[in-house]
């Protein structure tokens, strides 16, 4: 009696010198792409009726795809042209302290010298908060200037309805988020909740864009199920 | 409710939204799109930018969001193409965004007569975030060094005159991320060079700030964008053909948001749901 692990290894090695044969003969190699594609797409979708074997088997698949081609990709696009070729065949030998800082990193399993990790890692955040600083200047600051819009002005009505709609937005929900005292004056007390309410709006926005975005993949999914699998109506 | 008669209602919403959807797949249904400011000031940034720049197509999206991000790349290189705009596609978020954009670039080209290398070029992933693009700033090719296939940049005729950023006319970044940020911050922020954003429907709410603040040129904001681009180019390309549904599965879960409310409306008054208040506690 054959294991299950045995079977599945079975069934994986023919299928996979299938697929080999199939691709390195160009014989159907756009054929089983789009049935491979096909079968993958049901079986995430396959969720929707309840969690299942198949599900998390291809969800393996996904993440382990993912995976393999980043690795691939930093491999021959970042390390090989990027430090590789200029430390080896340009012999740029001060190259070699990119892996020693990289290797800093690593020392994070070590008791004794996991020092060295902090130092890498604190020059980072570092770098980062520097950065986020000019992000402050060059980001922030022109939106800040930007949403000082003129209540009064000769421009179109509807342009002036926008900038006091944005005034009153942008005073409200500051006064929801003011935490330093209690809010307990009327005026503060109804500004605070005309604010929480827009903010309901604006999350409203964001969430019914998020359907939108959605909905534009579920549709990419059944147009390729429709047209490009099962050629229905002007297939590929 | 019971519990079986709760599993099968999500069930029942789900197909219903697959057969909307469907059913304006299968119909042929001519969508007209109401083109908005923010996407045709995209597509005058593309028309205004001289010969003498290079246009950077910045694909930062992965296969997780081919649904809205490859009609929009698809429709802006259609665009370049068409207008013998001089471009290059380059990612330095997430490493599968150049090689989606290579495909959509390889499929579209012979159509507009344009050749790899001497009309456009893919320079490829590249690794390093915000020093990287401040390198790429000051240096292009000694920051990309290489194309998507090993070759040296410099050997490829698009890249003729191009040398740092003042040689870029327009960066287009697109994402499903705030990765416009990096551009934003560092490139438009200290050199000027003007950024067109196209992204994912989720993240258009945030990117009005940057547009209102001119940050950016336009927004390109998901499916519907997209769609607004085709129209604008005067061709029927994914987006116009898939608004339809779009539309279709919108008007259905209005309909399933409506029907939701109606019946816990009429649950509470029976005393059989509890009542909620709007924002939490």
């Amino acid at each position: 009696m054959r294991s299950p692990l045995l079977r599945l290894l079975m069934w994986l090695g023919v299928f996979g010198a299938g697929a080999y044969f199939g691709i390195r003969h160009h014989v159907f190699a756009g054929t089983l792409a789009v049935w491979l594609s096909a079968i993958a797409t049901l079986a995430i979708y396959s969720i929707l009726y309840r969690e299942n074997v198949v599900f998390r088997f291809f969800e393996h698949v996904l993440v382990g795809l993912a995976t393999g081609y980043g690795f691939y990709i930093v491999i021959t696009q970042v390390l090989e042209p990027k430090w590789w070729n200029p430390l080896a065949l340009e012999h740029k030998w001060y190259w070699v302290f990119a892996l020693l800082v990289a290797a800093m990193f690593y020392t994070v399993y070590s008791k004794r010298w996991s020092w060295m990790n902090r130092l890498a890692v604190g020059t980072f955040i570092g770098l980062a908060a520097g950065y986020g600083m000019v992000g402050f200047v060059t980001e922030l600051a022109p939106q800040l200037k930007a949403s000082f819009k003129p209540l009064w002005s000769h421009s179109a009505p509807y342009v002036q309805a926008n900038s006091l709609l944005f005034f009153i937005t942008i005073i409200t929900v500051m006064s929801y988020f003011f935490f330093s005292f209690e809010q307990r004056h009327p005026v503060v007390k109804g500004s605070t909740r005309l604010g929480r309410w827009l903010l309901m709006v604006a999350f409203g926005a964001i969430f019914g864009n998020t359907v939108m975005g959605r909905m534009s993949l579920l549709i990419d999914r059944l147009e390729f199920l429709l047209h490009h699998w099962l050629r229905i109506f002007g297939g590929a | 409710m019971g519990r079986d008669s709760q599993f099968w209602s999500r069930r029942v919403i789900w197909l219903a939204l697959a057969i909307a959807t469907a059913a304006f797949l299968l119909v042929k249904v001519k969508a007209v799109m109401y083109v908005s400011k923010p996407a045709r000031d995209i597509y005058d940034a593309i028309e205004a930018v001289p010969a003498s720049k290079l246009i950077v197509i910045s694909c930062s999206w992965a296969p997780g969001t081919i649904g809205e991000n490859g009609p929009q790349t698809e429709a802006l290189i259609r665009h370049c193409f068409k207008a013998g705009k001089r471009f290059a596609i380059f990612g330095f978020v997430d490493p599968a965004g150049p090689g989606l954009g290579q495909a959509i670039a390889e499929r579209c080209q012979a159509q507009y007569g344009r050749r790899y290398g001497r009309d456009w070029v893919n320079w490829g992933f590249n690794i390093g975030g915000i020093p990287m693009i401040r390198g790429w700033a000051k240096n292009i090719p000694g920051t990309i060094k290489r194309d998507i296939f090993r070759k040296p940049i410099t050997s490829r005729p698009v890249m003729a005159g191009i040398k740092t950023v003042r040689d870029i006319g327009l960066v287009i970044e697109i994402t499903p991320s705030l990765s416009l940020q990096t551009w934003v911050d560092f490139i438009y922020g200290i050199y000027r060079t003007p950024i067109a954003y196209a992204c994912t429907g989720v993240m258009g709410p945030e990117a009005f700030p940057f547009y209102d603040a001119h940050q950016i040129v336009g927004v390109l904001k998901g499916l519907a964008g997209a769609a607004e681009y085709e129209q604008l180019m005067g061709y029927e390309g994914d987006a116009l053909k898939r608004m339809p549904a779009q539309s279709s599965a919108h008007a259905v879960v209005i309909a399933l948001i409506v029907l939701g409310n109606i019946l816990y409306l009429r649950a509470r008054r029976r005393g059989e749901a509890p009542e909620r208040r709007l924002g939490g506690s």
